[in-house]
Parts: structure tokens; sequence; C-alpha cells
């Protein structure tokens, strides 16, 4: 019987020094089988001098036998070597120029084998080989699939489908709610058992943090504890999850997720428009919309259908999910920096909606999870389709007015263009005050054509407005300050489609200081040229316009004028660019007499300027900047995407349909829309129902935030190299639940409060402790230290300075980058601005979520700087002094009955005896004198605030 | 911001720390160990290190290697001509090779210094009397054409992803050896290019982070660790205060006992105590000699701000700190050294930065610190040899630059590796960004392959798949 070679190699030989013996081997026992395929010479030609070579120089690499398959070429079967990898085919019989294989040998493009490149006769032989036909006589097919086993994939337990486990009488046994039933059941299996349940004192506390995020006050954990209706707890329960504080607690865990900031640190950029995410989550949260509709939104809330203004609002806002990542927009490779982009949102949708790491497959196959780099590619497809940024030198991220009501819209569209009238009149009457050299002005509405003036343009850097050279187009001109070289741009792009040939037109202001070599580049539908204007020259056209040639222009095809300072060696103009017609540009000019001849008879009207400005001040008051979103929108062109080489931007492989994982598709591929992004299938299809992973991710995660740790633990990665579930059915229960409940995320968290498991002490038992001191099998609740927000709200809250105000703005007016930024503020945490370069003291020293990435789990450190921060800290001092004088003004209450309070406030549980012996001696020791005893007031507060007891979440 | 994690009788058993890997120990032996360990505490290296600690005096943008350290007599000669150059902007932005750049000779003039005969400008007069004790690596090339990129690149090996930056991984590999101060302290570093992704953990923990104090443009002399002081109360009423926190804690502690989660937060304070009164004397000068102050140039105008950084350095180096940043730089957007017009302008960053360095040198030397420290002293990339702007000043340059170190393994008088004869280009013995992370971990006795941290799934590395040691300048 015949065995396929490849395996043959595998038995005979495992070292290279096996290679010479292998190949005379296979020469002599070889052309035994090939007459049905070719004809004895091009098989001998074949045996003797290609296949030797390719098992010399490339089987290593490439073929069945290779440690990694490299490029996904196989080069030891007929078909591998035709189909190619992910560059293409590697022999195209006849077609030398066709087959790469060639050009690797020659160095041209790949360069193979890559330590020493063969002799010119061996090249010469194969490219005879092709010319022949190349005569293959091996075995169509390889004998096994190497690569990912997508199939097989498909049996981890992340990825199976979700079945609602069954609780038996058996297990239904002394639990209270499936929840336990199920806990129950594997602790039993380890011959543990639950502890009791957590007083009562302890419970308020909890759940008020857990949910909310702030302690309950005395007087609230009073009413708690005076209420003894056996469902008082289920109504705190309900109280708590529809309470506004409670989107502020949750929806900063979903910040967490998505890296959510208010600035980049390059250059400490900043995210104006960033809080209106902020706020769009923290509203999804306390509305209790539908995880999936909550997923969908922030993928494509741009291209889904809306019933109402304030609907479509929210869809837009969500979608600045995806812009939020910390790139370095400054990277000159405008190609790699693109897909650096889609990495950026494949790695954060990957892992924040799926607990995948996908961007492991953009260099190579999936090392552990079976997600090949076609995958990869194919969901790249998609987000390559959408643009995230414009790119210039300092590419820019996408800013969109909002949307308003039909009538406000038309409204405001004519205000705008009342001012802009204005704003020309106005500059047209002084500008024939001037007297100044040259051409009068042009007025943008006697330019023939579609006119994009200097202040419609795109612009990066600074510019500088003027009007010295009068012979300008519209009101005036801008430029560079012959500075930053390298750092300016500017972009013209009409509003309107342009459909046709066009001449295209440079409007600039010449003069001596100006540079003599300006690139213009001009982006049309036939691609992108450039032309070097000298802006010393006069214009030719009118002293005003130089042409740039003619141009062809499509609807959705690119459509832009670009240039740049760089190389420019002194100042550079923009005025305007004019796209003309060919038609009106071929009309013979009608000479038309300069307007300025006439204009400038009439004396300057002081009067009527005057009040054509007091008219435009009034219309600009009254006209309310638009507000502005931060988004992504859909790429002129959509397209699949090339696989890159080893994720190299500069090697491209074959062109993979737009797609998503297959190892969560079954059935059909997906179809995606040619002329959408397919982002909207992605949502969908990351939120359908058969999508088993993302409901056990989200399932996973709200156990994650309700017990500090997760049933699977690393809760940003279910792939192979993450951890296991501990309660897999539990996972599963939970998961179905969320799908029976509409996705409702606030009825999951009723269930998983309302558990006895989510009630139980946190104290240790000391069996229990022995065999299982990690409580992964739930047998107390483990005590969780405050995070950075808690610690924040709670100071603020004693302090009484805490302000319970919604959304809104952060940023302090006039901030200009983020550097240094003072934090200050009475609001919640969740408010802070949230800035790379400058996080608050608190946010760094606690452990705050790194904003530049998914932060499913946050770190739990104890560090000196946290020490430093509760000792030291002017802000906690300044908390603690606001506490004390609240305190001391209570003057129907002597210290004692003041510390107690403080001790409820802080603790959350009366003082014990100890305690209040402590403090009283302590305040006591102080002087009568008034400021005395505020500092020892302050100092006592201070001090609680940094005691083991304020400090955790028992 | 992160400094110590000090409990050492925490145990790790209890694992909501999150100090899941612990660097070389843990990554070594697969199965994480039950032994109560600091995170911070100092490890064993893989193998006999040749150096303790590093001092990065980072000269912010570029420094002009032809001006500098690379001498081209070959520019003088060409001086003015226009000749056809791959220069990385054009490059990166238009993918085109080949154009048009006008040559333009050195701006200070070259000689030849110590007993290795090595060559240096004027530039810096003093630096040059030490190059018997550096080793120059002038065939540096690095990633990033703009600054953004290259910044992140020299510190943490990536242009764009967020990574850990390279004191980071030392202090995650390394732990510190000293009990008051963090391991790693970034001296004045810039708010720009980067910011504080340049002394950032990104994944790793965040006990690993730099500890940043002060900041690029703002006196030296204010210079302290974060809430180190306490501006409010008097020592002794403070001291009141710390006593009644330690009741209050122990009284809480014996609520809860065996919790080893409590037990480290107490000793978060403690520790924090005792570096309030203990820290302070790092950056406390009053006990250093008149001559040294003067020999770091502190209290002179031009060098009072380098100068202190620099003594600073020296300071936070005998206290046991594992990496030292000192960072030459702007508070703005703008790199210090980036004359893309006014080449000129070197002069003045020179004067600031070229005695108290001299000064740190000699100082370690004298103390016998040099031996196993490291001193490396570079910049994001080098510049053009041809001319920017009107002909006044020189553009990037990562395909070529010089970097030195001195110190602690390498060899000294020497020189490695060299640029074209136009130094555009390094040539000879090429030395990546990558290979000089590599090189300086092997100093530090760390396998570059082998300090890995797990992260989303895999591996990763500060040279990521790459990196030479550069075995030639090992002493």
């Amino acid at each position: 019987m015949r065995r396929p070679v490849s395996q043959r190699n595998a038995s005979l030989c495992t070292g290279r020094e096996g290679l010479f013996l292998l190949s005379l081997l296979m020469m002599c026992c070889l052309p035994l089988r090939a007459a049905d395929q070719t004809d004895a010479a091009g098989e001998r030609f074949f045996e003797n001098r290609i296949r030797p070579v390719l098992v010399q120089h490339c089987y290593a690499c490439h073929s069945s036998r290779a440690k990694t398959l490299e490029g996904e070429l196989r080069l030891d079967h007929r078909n591998g070597i035709r189909k190619g990898g992910e560059s293409g085919p590697a022999v195209v019989p006849g077609d030398v120029k066709k087959s790469l294989l060639i050009s690797a040998l020659r160095y041209d493009g790949f360069e193979m084998p890559p330590k020493k490149q063969l002799p010119a006769s061996v090249v010469a032989d194969f490219v005879k080989w092709i010319e022949m036909g190349a005569p293959d006589p091996r075995d169509a097919n390889a004998a096994a699939v190497s690569g990912i086993d997508v199939e097989a994939g498909r049996s981890f337990w992340a990825y199976r489908p979700l079945v609602k486990p069954v609780v038996t009488p058996e297990m239904a046994h002394g639990a209270e709610t499936t929840i336990d039933a199920l806990v129950l059941a594997q602790l039993k299996k380890a011959g543990l058992s639950q502890g009791p349940v957590a007083a009562r004192v302890v419970l308020v506390r909890r759940l008020y943090f857990d949910l909310t995020g702030l302690p309950p006050t005395p007087s609230q954990i009073d009413e708690f504890l005076e209420d003894n209706s056996p469902d008082a707890y289920e109504r705190l329960v309900d109280r708590l999850l529809s309470s506004p504080r409670f989107g502020e607690r949750w929806g900063r865990h979903w910040l967490d997720v998505v890296r959510y900031a208010e600035s980049i640190t390059l250059r400490g950029f900043l995210f104006p428009e960033a809080w209106r995410y902020r706020d769009y989550v923290i509203d999804a949260f306390n509305a209790d919309q539908s995880f999936a509709d909550f997923i969908g939104e922030q993928i494509a809330g741009d291209l889904l259908p809306a019933d109402s203004l304030q609907e479509r609002h929210r869809n837009l806002v969500a979608t600045t999910f995806l812009t939020m990542g910390n790139n370095n927009l400054e990277d000159q490779d405008k190609g790699k920096l693109r897909m650096d982009v889609v990495d950026e949102q494949l790695e954060t949708i990957g892992r924040g909606f799926l607990a995948q790491t996908i961007g492991c497959a953009r260099c190579h196959d999936h090392k552990f999870d079976p997600i090949p780099t076609r995958d990869y590619y194919a969901l790249a497809g998609i987000l390559r389709s959408t643009k995230t940024l414009n790119h210039e030198n300092v590419s820019k991220w996408i800013e969109l007015p909002l949307p308003l009501e039909p009538g406000r819209e038309a409204e405001l569209n004519k205000r705008e263009k009342e001012i802009r009238t204005l704003q020309a009149q106005i500059n047209k009457l002084k500008g024939n005050t001037k007297t100044g050299k040259g051409l009068p002005p042009l007025p943008l509405n006697e330019v023939p054509g579609i006119v994009v003036d200097d202040e419609q343009a795109e612009l990066t850097g600074s510019w500088l407005r003027s009007r010295s050279v009068s012979s300008y187009v519209g009101s005036g001109y801008q430029h560079d300050q012959g500075a930053d070289k390298g750092a300016k741009t500017a972009t013209f792009r009409p509003t309107d489609a342009l459909d046709g040939e066009y001449e295209v037109r440079f409007a600039y202001t010449s003069s001596s200081n100006r540079s003599p070599e300006v690139p213009v580049t001009v982006h049309s539908a036939t691609g992108e040229k450039t032309v070097t204007i000298n802006q010393t020259k006069k214009p030719p056209i009118d002293g005003r316009f130089i042409s740039l040639g003619r141009y062809q222009f499509k609807p959705g095809k690119p459509c832009k004028v670009m240039l740049s300072n760089q190389g420019t060696s002194a100042v550079l103009i923009i005025d305007a660019v004019q796209f003309l017609p060919v038609k009106l540009a071929d009309q013979k000019p009608v000479v038309k007499k300069p307007a300025g001849k006439k204009a400038t008879k009439p004396k300057p009207d002081a009067k009527e300027l005057a009040a054509l400005e007091k008219r435009l001040k009034q219309l600009q008051a009254q006209t309310p900047p638009r507000a502005k979103y931060m988004t992504v929108e859909e790429e002129e062109e959509i397209e699949d995407t090339k696989i890159h080489l080893r994720g190299s931007v500069h090697a491209l492989g074959e062109t993979v349909p737009r797609g998503f994982l297959q190892v969560l598709s079954n059935g059909p591929t997906a179809k995606i829309s040619n002329k959408e992004s397919g982002r909207r299938e992605l949502g969908a299809w990351i939120a359908a129902a058969e999508n088993p992973l993302t409901r056990r991710v989200l399932a996973n995660r709200l156990w994650h935030w309700l017990f500090g740790s997760g049933l699977v633990r690393t809760v940003d990665n279910f792939g192979i190299t993450g951890e296991q579930p501990s309660h897999p059915e539990l996972l599963d229960y939970l998961a179905v639940r969320l799908l029976e409940e509409d996705w409702s995320v606030k009825m999951v968290l009723r269930e998983i409060v309302l558990s006895r498991t989510y009630r139980l002490s946190s104290q240790p038992v000391a069996e229990s402790l022995a065999v299982d001191p990690e409580n992964r099998l739930l047998w107390r609740m483990s005590p969780r230290r405050l995070e950075a927000e808690n610690l924040l709200d709670t100071m603020l809250m004693i302090s009484g300075q805490l302000s319970l105000e919604i959304g809104g703005p952060m940023l302090r007016k006039g901030t200009a980058n983020d550097y240094s930024y003072q934090h200050d503020g009475e609001r919640r945490a969740v408010y802070w601005p949230v800035l790379r370069n400058s996080l608050p003291d608190i946010f760094q020293v606690f452990d705050f979520a790194n904003p530049s990435m998914v932060t499913g789990r946050r770190d739990v450190s104890s560090t000196s700087s946290q020490g430093l921060f509760m000792l030291n800290n002017p802000w906690v001092i300044k908390q603690a002094e606001q506490a004390g004088i609240r305190l001391l003004e209570q003057t129907q209450w002597d210290d004692r009955q003041r510390l107690q309070w403080l001790i409820r406030a802080t603790l959350g549980r009366p003082a014990t005896e100890k305690e209040l012996d402590l403090t009283l001696t302590f305040v006591e020791s102080a002087s009568a004198d008034e400021d005395a005893r505020r500092l020892k007031w302050a100092q006592v507060v201070q001090a609680l605030f940094s005691s083991l007891d304020f400090r955790y979440n028992r | 911001m992160s400094l110590l994690t000090i409990n050492r009788r925490q145990a790790l058993k209890v694992s909501a720390c999150g100090f899941g890997h612990l660097a070389l120990s843990g990554l070594l032996n697969s199965k994480a160990t039950a032994a109560p360990v600091n995170p911070l505490s100092a490890r064993k290296p893989h193998f006999q290190p040749r150096a303790k600690r590093v001092i990065f005096l980072f000269m912010q943008g570029g420094v002009s290697h032809v001006d500098s350290f690379d001498y081209k007599p070959l520019l003088a000669k060409k001086n003015g001509e226009t000749l056809s150059f791959d220069d990385a902007r054009v490059i990166a932005n238009t993918g085109k090779r080949g154009s048009s750049q006008k040559i333009m000779k050195e701006l200070w003039k070259f000689r030849q210094h110590g007993q290795c005969g090595r060559w240096a400008s004027d530039l810096f007069p003093e630096m040059a009397q030490h190059v018997d004790k550096m080793c120059m690596l002038h065939s540096m090339h690095t990633e990033g054409v703009a600054h953004g990129p290259a910044t992140l690149f020299l510190h943490t090996g990536a242009t764009n992803f967020v990574r850990p930056s390279m004191g980071s991984w030392i202090n995650y590999g390394l732990g510190s050896e000293s009990d008051d101060l963090p391991g790693f302290i970034s001296i004045c570093p810039s708010p720009g290019n980067g910011g504080a992704r340049n002394y950032g953990t990104a994944f790793l923990p965040p006990v690993y982070q730099g500890t940043p104090i002060g900041s690029a443009g703002k006196p030296a002399a204010d210079t302290t660790i974060r809430d180190l002081v306490n501006r409010r109360y008097e020592l002794s009423q403070q001291r009141e205060q710390f006593e009644l926190l330690r009741s209050l804690n122990a009284e809480q502690l014996k609520r809860n006992p065996d919790d080893a989660n409590l037990e480290s937060v107490v000793s978060s304070l403690e520790l924090a105590w005792r570096m309030q009164n203990n820290a302070p004397g790092v950056l406390d000068f009053s006990n250093e000699s008149a001559a040294t102050l003067k020999m770091y140039g502190v209290d002179e105008k031009e060098t009072n701000d380098f100068g202190r950084q620099c003594l600073m350095a020296r300071r936070f180096c005998e206290a046991g700190v594992r990496y030292i940043q000192v960072t030459y730089g702007d508070g703005s957007a703008n790199p210090a050294w980036d004359q893309h017009s006014n080449m000129p302008k070197h002069a003045m960053h020179a004067r600031r930065v070229d005695k108290p360095i001299a000064a740190l040198l000699t100082d370690l030397q004298q103390r016998g610190l040099l031996e196993d420290t490291i001193v490396w002293w570079g910049g994001e990339f080098g510049r053009t040899p041809y001319a920017q702007n009107n002909g006044t000043g020189r553009d990037h340059n990562p395909d070529g630059f010089t970097v030195w170190l001195a110190g602690g393994g390498v060899k000294s008088g020497y020189a490695y590796g060299a640029t074209d004869e136009f130094g555009h280009k390094a040539m000879t013995n090429k030395t990546h960004m990558h290979d000089l992370h590599a090189t300086i971990l092997h100093l530090l006795g760390i396998n570059h392959e082998r300090l890995t941290y797990r992260y989303s799934g895999r591996d990763f590395r500060l040279t990521d798949v790459h990196g030479h040691v550069v075995k030639d300048i090992l002493v």
C-alpha cells in the first residue's frame, strides 16, 4: 500500500542530516508512479532538477514536517504548490511571471530561501520547468491538513452551545435558589458547605456599594435594620436597582472594558465630546437597555434605523466606542497606522464582547485558539471599510454635528447661511476700505463651479489668517508662518459629490516671501497626482488661480485636494480650491472687469459696516455652535481586505471576504452587504441568540463585578490560555437567563444578589479556608477592597460635599491639552475626566483601569503610594477637615455621639467600645481652642478613612 | 503611580492581589509557588549580571550625531552639494526612495580625545573629556520617523501599541533593592510624546510602574515624590494621628484575623510612614559638599536644573533604585533636541547638559558606582547629514545615529559599528533599538527572550520577537 510521501518523510527522517538521504531515496522510488500524469521527460526533469531542490531548501518550512508552516504555503504536493499560500499561487504552469516561486528565488519581493540565494542555474531550471507546464508527478493533495482545525475547535467549552442545567430535586434540597443549588452541588463534591449569611448591617453596606457604588448613610442603615418585613431585602434590591446611582456604578464597569478616555497620550490631545459616550453608557445601564441592542449600537449605531431623534442621537453617540483607541496619530506610515487602528478595534471588540484574543491572528494563525489568520482579516475587512481617522501628518479622529429636529435644522441652516452672507458683506466692505495693492477680494458667490474656501478646509497645525494681499477669494487666506515644516496640512474637500470631468484650480496670493515649490495633490477617481506650484509667481488665471489640471470625479471615489508644508522652504499660502466643470472652463473667459474697480469708488460706509457687524454679533450669539459627537464613518470604498503577511502592510496576500469567526459560526458563511462596511452584521452576529460566547462573557463579567472574581477569572480571555470556569453549569445558567430576560442586566443581577450565595458572610471558616483558600467554590463571600471611585465618592459624601448631579461635560473650559490637569470638584468619580496623561491622583494610586486597554478585571495592589496618599494628600485632608467641621456644627450632639455617627458613616457599622475609646481620647486631648479641636476632628476623620474597615466591602 | 508593596509576610496564596506572575522565579517554575513573596523584593537574575542598575540620560528629541560624536569629514568636503538620499520621512509619507538633499557640514569642530583618540566635537567639550569611559554605538537605528512613535519605541519597544516601558520590565524582572524607594524612578519626564506611557506598565501589574518625580519644564529644585510630605500637620501632630490609626487598625484586624490582604494594607501605611520619615533625605542635597554641587553646576543658571537631576540620579543610585531615567526635555509637545530650522540652538541645550553629565560620570567613578551602574546616553534618533528648511536645520534620522554607554560591563574607550560615509544610515554592525534593549537587559543578567509576561493569551517581551545582544561591546 502506498503511503503519502510526507508521512514517510516523517518516519524516516527528522533532522537536517537526513535530507540528502531522503532526496536520494525519493529519487529512486518515486518515478514509478508518474506516467499517468505527465510525459516522461518532464517528469524526469522534475525529479532530477526540481524535487531535490524543494526537498533540500524548502520543505523545512513548507511541508507537512515543517514545525510551523510558514505563510500557509506547502510545496510538498501538487495542489499545494499551485494553490500557493497567503500570497497567492507559487507556481502557475506555463506562466513564469505569475509564479511567485520564481520571484522569491530571484529575491524579488520575497527572498527565498532566506539564508542564501540559490545559484542562477537552479533558478533557470525552475523557470524552464514552469515553462514546460510544471509537470508534477506528486500526489495532488496533502496527506493531512495542517494548521487550525476549526471544526475541532468548536468542542472547546466556551464555544459549545448553551445548555440550561437541570436542577434535580436532590440538588434543590436545601438550596434557596437555582444559583445556590448549582453552587452547593460543587461544594458538596469537595466535601464543603456554605457558612452563615452575613449580618444585615453588613449586607446593607455590601448591597449599596455593589449596586450604587456609594455606602448607605447611617439613616439608610437604620431604615433597613428597622424594616422587619420578610421582603425588606428584596425591596431594597429593587430600590437600588432603580436608583440613578446604579447606572453610575455599573456604567463605570463597562467604561473599564471599553478603555474609555477623554484624551490621547500623544500630545495630550483632548476628546472634548467623549463624555457623551460616558453618559450614553450610564443611561443604558439605568434604563436597563437590552444588552444586545447596546452591543449593536456601539459597533454600528450610525447604520441603524431610529424611531426618534433621541434614539438616533443615542445610536450615533454609541459609536464613540470605536474611536477611543490610544492611537499614535503621528505615525508617518499611514498604511500601517490604518491597520493598527483596525487592530486596536478588533482587540477591544474581541476581548470586550467575546473575551477572545483575536489580535494574535494578525501575523499568523492563532497559536492556541481556533482563530485562523483568515478570520482576522475577514473581521479586519469590516473595520477597514470603516473610517476612524482622517489621515494627515497628524491624523485626526472624526467629530460630526449631532442631527437636529428637521425644523431646528432648517432654522439653523438658515441662520448659518445668514451669518456667512453677513460675513461676506462685511468682508467686502472692509476689503474696500483697504487701499491694498493688487486686486480686490473676490466673493465666494462670484466664483463659478464648486469652491472650497480655506475656511472650509480641514487643517492640521496652526495656520494664520491674513488679508495683507487683497487678491484673495472669500474672506481672506491663511499661511503657515513659514514654520513647523511638515506639521501642517490642509485638505479641501467639496461637500457635494462631484461627477464628471473638472478643472481643478488652486487660489493663492503671491509674494516674494512665498514658497517656490509647493506640492499640491489632487485625489480623483483615477488616482493621485501631485502638482508643484510656485507661490512667488502671480497666479496665472485672473491673478488668483492656477490650474492643477483636469480630473475625473465619481461619487464614492476620492475627491480632495491636499497639501502639506512638508518640504516647502518659505511661507505657504492656502486660499481656495475651485472645481470647475470642464464645460465652464472651456468657455471663453468673459473679461469681467475686476469687481473692485467699481466697488472701490464708493466711500466705505462706516455706518453700514457697524450695523452689519452688530447684526452679525447678534446672530452669532443666538446661534449656538452645533453639538458634536465622536464617531466613525463608512469608508468611501467598501472592500474586502487582503491577508497581511506576518502582519506587515507591505506584504499582501490573498483577499479574504468580510466575515466573522468561523469557530462561532455554524451554518453558511455570513452574507455581508457590498454597500456597507458590515459593522451592522458584525454587531448582530456578536449579539445573536445563537452565539453562546457573548452571553457567557457578559454573565461572567456581571458575576465578577459582584463577587470580585469571575466564574472564569480571566474575564477578558475565554481562550485556551484563559482559565476554565469554576462553575460551568452556573455560567451557562446565567447566560441562558440573560436571553430569557431579553438581555436584561438588571434582572440577572437581581437574581444573583437575591441568592444566598451572594448574601453569605465573608468570615472565614477554618476547614473551608484550608481546602479552598481562594474561595473558588464560593463557601463565603470574598471581602473586596473598595475601588478608587468608591473611596472618592465616599470621602466626598462624608465631607458633605458630594454632588449627585448627573452627566454633562466635565473638562474645564479653556483646557488646551491634558498635561498636568488639576482635578477637583464635588461630582462623583465617574464624571471626573479620564485623561491619559493626567489621571486624578486617587485613580493612579488605587488601581484604576488602564484607560488604554480593555480591563475587565482591575488589579488590587497595596502600595506605599496608597499609604502616602491617605496620610498626606491635600485633597484627602480637605475632605477630612470639611467632615470635621460638619460634625462640630452638630451642636445637639456631644463628642461621643458625633463619633458614633462618624464611625457608622465611614465603616457602616456601630463603633466598637475600643474604637470609641480611642477616638474619644484623641479628640478630647485637644485644648478647648476651636482651631485645635477642628484639627483633631479632621485628623480623626482622616484616620478612619485610612482604617481597614473603611477600605473594605465585606 | 504605585510604589512599593511591602508586606514581606503577605501570603500570595490568596491571589486577589493579582500578582499572578512573578517574573523570573514564577516563570521558571511553571507552578506558581505559594511562598510569601513581595512583588518588589529583589529577585535573582537569569545569570550573573555585570551591572545592577541603569541611569538613562534621555536627550528628548534627536541630538545630531554628525555634529557631536560621529565624525564624517566628507560632509565638509561636499558641503552645499545636492545629492540623492533615501530620506526616512519622505519614504514613510510617500514610499518614494531618493530625494534631493543638500549636504550640511558639521557645525562644531571635531577633535580627538582621550587615550582612545575618539573623535568628539566641541558641542560637548566636557563630555569629550570622558571618552575613555564610554562605549560609543555609532550604528544605531530605530523605528518611527516622528517623535511620538520613536519616543514610544525607545521606551517600550513598540511605536503604537500600549506596551510596558523598559524600566517597568526591569522592575518586574529584578525587583527593587531599596526598602524605602521605588525601583523605577523617572526624573522630570516630559508629558509629551507618549507621556505617562513612557514609564507606564501597560499590562504588567501596576506595582512595576515608574514613579515620575517632577516634570520637564518645571524647576528641578521643586521635584519631589508625590504626597511624601505632609503640608498640613506638624510632625508631632501627625505622629499622634498615626498612633491612633495604628490602634484602630489593630482593633479592626482583631475582628478579622488571618487575613493576609488586610495586613498588606496595614503594611502599605507603615511603609508610607517610613518613607515619609526617611526618603526626603535622598532628595535633600544639604549634605553634599560645595565642590560636588559646583561640579554638577547646581545653582548655576544654565545647569541648575539638569545638574540637580543628575545629582538626584546619583543619590537614587546609591539608595538602590534599579532604573533611573533622567530626562532633558521640554514641557511642551516639542522636544528639546529638535532643531529643524536652527541647528546652532543645539549649543544652548549642550551647555545645559554637558557639565552635569560629565560630573555624573566623574562622581559615579569616584564613588565606585560606575562599576555596576550602566549609564546610557541617547535620544530617540539622530539627525540628517543634510539640511532642512533654508539650510539651517536638520530633520530626524532614525536610520543612523549614536548613543553611548558607560560603566557596568561595557568596554570603555570603545566604539562599535559605523554609519555610511555621510553619517546617514547605519552600515557596519548595525544595532537596532531592540538590540540595545536586549543588551542592557543582558548586562543586568536578564535573558531578553525569557523576560516574558503572559497577557491576552500570549507571552510578551520588551523585544517582541527581535533583539540580539551586542556581545562585542561586553567586557
